[in-house]
């Protein structure tokens, strides 16, 4: 597999740094934005805490200055020292996030080194949609992210289960890494969304907006040239040329439709199905912007560990995803191409074949080995089950649990490589 | 013909990989004025910087709810809470109750009657009457 030298896409990160030199981005774009974007020499902002700092700020704050949330500051004084103008900043600035309880329990929570600051962190939970600003959202630490966490959820499924068809491989992929999955994630860890985002939100809450557009991650892959055929006339694309040009979930590249999603903001204050989306897809940002974070301040191994230890620890059981047409006439070309001898569904053992609740057992033979049994309440029904799990058998062969992959060579002092099973590939129609 | 796949989600398991602790915020209230917080407050005084220092993962808010009996209200990550009062005990019995919350998954108390729960199939296999030597009869 390529190497993946994401060294050159965290330089753009180390802007925000002060004194920090600007790096100009010769990386591929991260994101896909709708609006212009903004300058990418601005490592400061112009409304920074560091001007509140300053002497020339009078004792007393005038009404400018204060942070307008709607009360008599003079009757009611708040209950935590905002920086002025915060409602008017669009995210809380970094100095804010060594203040905030829920962001420390959320980096204890999830056992995150001491090497990732807590501003870090914080960045981490800004989307697009709450603050446009590059230096400022978790667009490039989602982008560094999606990277790591799609390259470690793909070869551990290509080592573990080499015989995996495609479209399986996809939806698997989906399982783990998918934008549902990140979000139950995320949502696991106890992050909680700010109603609205602002300056002077929680950092330890998520922000986004429903209302503003935000940014699309993007990811591998090639526009088709036949693109706009496929929409309209809804031509049929072949998994191998999804392998070719598509996105790691074998979906269409399709950048219009993408901005005009992103542009396609709600305009009710309720939830709706829409909204959730919209929250889903914050939600799995903020878990990949976590591992591009840490990544990018703990290195290669501990961003590996934590996708071993927060994705591919759960549960997929791939038996479930498989859903076949011909399970008979595919496992007879199985067993054609691979010089078995053809298949031949027996009966092994039936009962109440005349009343209303028939059970037949039927296997499927080849020679003298069983290569998938089924029970079903017809012989028909029997036998297209035996088939369909004799192809799962097949299909889901598997070396065992800890199977070593490709990233396993970048540790100092691996053991040498041994290579894992490459199938031929899965039985195509005719 | 080529095999189509269906779509699912992965399910937690935690523990597995990474453990996360379910309980994630605890609100304290004390009364400054009623008898029945003085161990509450001398809860807040000695064992809960110790507390709260042992379990960083923990976001801990104390605030006085005046007139009102002591009370420890826990969040849990599936958004449910759990508040246990907390009247009358010693300190060392309110640093219990703690522990308890601190423990607890969040999910409503029920009833345990098997020993095992699992998502994996059993191990030996379930008993089939088409397998194995049939049944006479």
């Amino acid at each position: 597999m390529k190497r993946l030298r994401l060294d050159q896409w965290t330089g753009q990160l180390l802007l925000a740094r002060p004194g920090a030199a600007s790096v100009s981005a010769s990386a591929p774009r991260a994101v896909l934005r709708s609006t212009t974007p903004l300058s990418r020499c601005a490592a400061v902002r112009c409304q920074s805490t560091a001007a509140a700092a300053s002497p020339s700020i009078p004792a007393q704050g005038t009404p400018e200055d204060e942070y307008i949330d709607g009360t008599d500051h003079a009757r009611f004084p708040p209950l935590e020292n905002l920086p002025p103008r915060a409602t008017s900043m669009p995210s809380p600035p970094p100095s804010r996030a060594l203040e905030s309880a829920k962001l420390a329990a959320l980096h204890a929570r999830l056992a995150l080194p001491e090497k990732l600051p807590l501003q870090t962190l914080a960045r981490a939970l800004v989307d697009a949609s709450a603050d446009p600003s590059p230096d400022f959202n978790n667009s490039t630490l989602a982008f560094v992210g999606q990277s790591l966490i799609h390259y470690h959820v793909g070869e551990y499924l290509m080592c573990r289960y080499p015989r995996l068809p495609m479209d399986i491989l996809y939806a698997a992929m989906k399982g783990y890494a998918g934008h549902t999955t990140l979000h139950h994630v995320a949502r696991s860890w106890g992050v909680e969304h700010a109603a609205a985002p602002g300056g002077e939100v929680d950092p330890g809450l998520l922000q986004f907006s429903m209302h503003k557009p935000g940014d699309a991650i993007t990811g591998f892959g090639y526009q088709r040239a036949e693109l706009k055929y496929l929409r309209k006339y809804n031509w049929r694309h072949s998994i191998s040329s999804r392998i070719v040009f598509d996105d790691d979930f074998g979906e269409i590249v399709d950048p219009e439709a993408q901005r005009e999603t992103l542009g396609r903001r709600t305009d009710t204050q309720y939830g709706d199905a829409f909204t959730r989306s919209l929250a889903e897809r914050a939600y799995a940002n903020c878990t990949r912007a976590v591992v591009g974070a840490l990544y990018t301040h703990a290195g290669r191994e501990p961003a590996k560990a934590f996708v071993r230890a927060h994705i591919l620890s759960r549960h997929l059981d791939l038996s479930q995803l498989f859903a076949f047409k011909k399970p008979a006439k595919e496992l007879s070309l199985l067993c054609a191409r691979e010089d078995f001898e053809p298949p031949v569904a027996r009966l092994l053992s039936e009962t109440g074949r005349l009343s209303r609740t028939p059970v037949f057992v039927v296997g499927i033979f080849s020679g003298k080995d069983k290569l998938g049994e089924a029970a079903g309440p017809s012989l028909e029904h029997a036998r297209a089950k035996a088939a369909m799990n004799a192809l799962k058998s097949w299909y889901l062969y598997s070396p065992g649990e800890h199977v070593r992959v490709p990233s396993d060579m970048l540790a100092e002092e691996a053991k040498p490589w041994e290579p894992v099973h490459i199938d031929v590939g899965e039985i195509i129609g005719r | 013909m080529t095999v189509r796949a269906l779509q699912k989600i992965s399910v937690a398991r935690n523990g597995v990989g990474a453990f996360v602790l379910q309980c994630k915020k605890m609100d304290l209230h004390y009364c400054d004025w009623a008898g029945s917080s003085k161990g509450m407050n001398g809860f807040i005084k000695s064992l809960l910087p110790k507390f709260a220092a042992a379990h960083p993962q923990i976001e801990f808010n104390v605030s006085p709810r005046p007139a009102k009996h002591p009370v420890i209200i826990a969040h849990y990550i599936n958004g449910r809470e759990k508040a246990v009062c907390v009247r009358n005990m010693e300190p060392f019995e309110i640093l219990k109750k703690a522990e308890l919350l601190r423990d607890a998954s969040g999910e409503k108390l029920r009833r345990v009657t098997k020993p095992v729960s699992s998502i994996n199939e059993s191990v030996r296999g379930i008993w089939s009457p088409y397998h194995g030597e049939g049944m006479r009869v």
